[in-house]
């Protein structure tokens, strides 16, 4: 089997090298598009959670700002415990 | 973990430009070599972990290791994506060609990846969740007791042009290409293992928020939920 000259063999090297990284990027973008949507529907659920004790707004005349305050406390669960819940269940 | 596996990884490719010599025969077109023989060994080993993970599934029945053995299956498959490419690349850089039909250690991991592709139609067609873990657990062990056997026989077999590197007559790899070697083979085993607890604990995350909105009984019909078995808490922390 003779050797390529390097210019030549340079090529196909890196080819080789290119197509592992960008399958492995390929697969680290999969996996941020599932984040996100468990961070959306994170979201989602925190939001319906909220809801029933969401306080009725002819009682309280500062409704709107509780309620946007719910919705912050809401987001929460979707950007740290979750993750770290479930890594420290599968790590169990 | 993923940080290790960066370091690793970063140190295995180092070492093959800045440290492993030239090969003699091929020259700088071998430092494929070094990508693609822990690709295929993690890759085959990864099915045979799959296998493991599926006995241990049917013999307690719990679900995390149905989960497991999918994970490991679907995470070798990518790995056996890039065996394939990168496989081909050094099959036109040495032999002309990107395929030869011929060799057998060719056409066998050919085989087995498409056996194992067969996985995912085989699981998704069942609805059932007990019967689709059983019975994907069921190909998963034949499937891996046929990844061992396969190997053997295409070590036995004559090869027609695909190099044979280790247990060599010759003595196998030069010292400083087989440390090389063995740095890029644990960085690949560290990927592995990082992408299988990637994809599990996205897999976890997915079956909670489905638990959750079961709980909270607001569901929408057409509302994602995992596919398959999802890692019970419970029954995770036995496993």
């Amino acid at each position: 089997m003779p050797a390529l000259p390097l210019d030549e063999a340079g090529k196909y090297v890196a080819g080789a090298y290119l197509v592992f990284l960008a399958l492995i990027l390929i697969y680290v973008a999969i996996m941020a598009a599932k984040l996100a949507r468990i961070d959306e529907e994170l979201g989602e659920l925190a939001e319906l959670a909220d809801g029933p004790s969401r306080p009725e707004p002819a009682a309280d005349p500062g409704g709107a700002d509780a309620g946007a305050d719910q919705n912050a406390q809401g987001a929460h669960p979707g950007t740290d415990p979750v993750g770290a819940d479930a890594g420290a269940d599968q790590n169990a | 973990m993923a940080a290790a596996t960066v370091i690793v990884l970063t140190a295995g490719f180092a070492l093959v430009f800045f440290y492993a010599p030239l090969d003699a025969d091929q020259g700088f077109m071998q430092k494929i070599f070094y990508v693609h023989v822990p690709l295929a060994i993690c890759a085959l080993v990864g099915f045979v972990i799959a296998a493991v993970h599926s006995i241990r599934h049917l013999r307690s029945g719990e679900a995390v290791h149905d989960a497991r053995s999918y994970v490991s299956i679907h995470i070798s498959i990518i790995l056996g994506v890039a065996v394939l490419l990168t496989g081909a690349i050094w099959a036109r850089a040495a032999w002309g060609k990107w395929w030869v039909w011929e060799e057998p250690t060719l056409v066998s991991f050919l085989i087995v990846f498409l056996l194992y592709c067969t996985y995912y139609p085989l699981r998704f067609a069942i609805e059932d969740r007990e019967r689709q873990a059983r019975y994907a657990s069921v190909f998963a062990i034949t499937a891996g007791a046929f990844v061992p056997l396969n190997f053997m026989a295409v070590r036995m077999a004559d090869s027609l042009v695909h190099p044979r590197t280790f247990a060599t007559a010759e003595g196998g790899l030069p010292a400083e290409m087989m440390l090389t070697f063995l740095v890029s083979l644990a960085g690949m085993a560290l990927l592995w293992v990082t992408l299988v607890r990637f994809e599990l604990v996205s897999k976890s995350a997915r079956a909670r928020i489905s638990r959750v909105r079961r709980a909270l009984d607001t569901e929408a019909p057409g509302a994602r939920t995992s596919r398959i078995a999802p890692a019970v808490p419970s029954r995770a922390s036995a496993g």
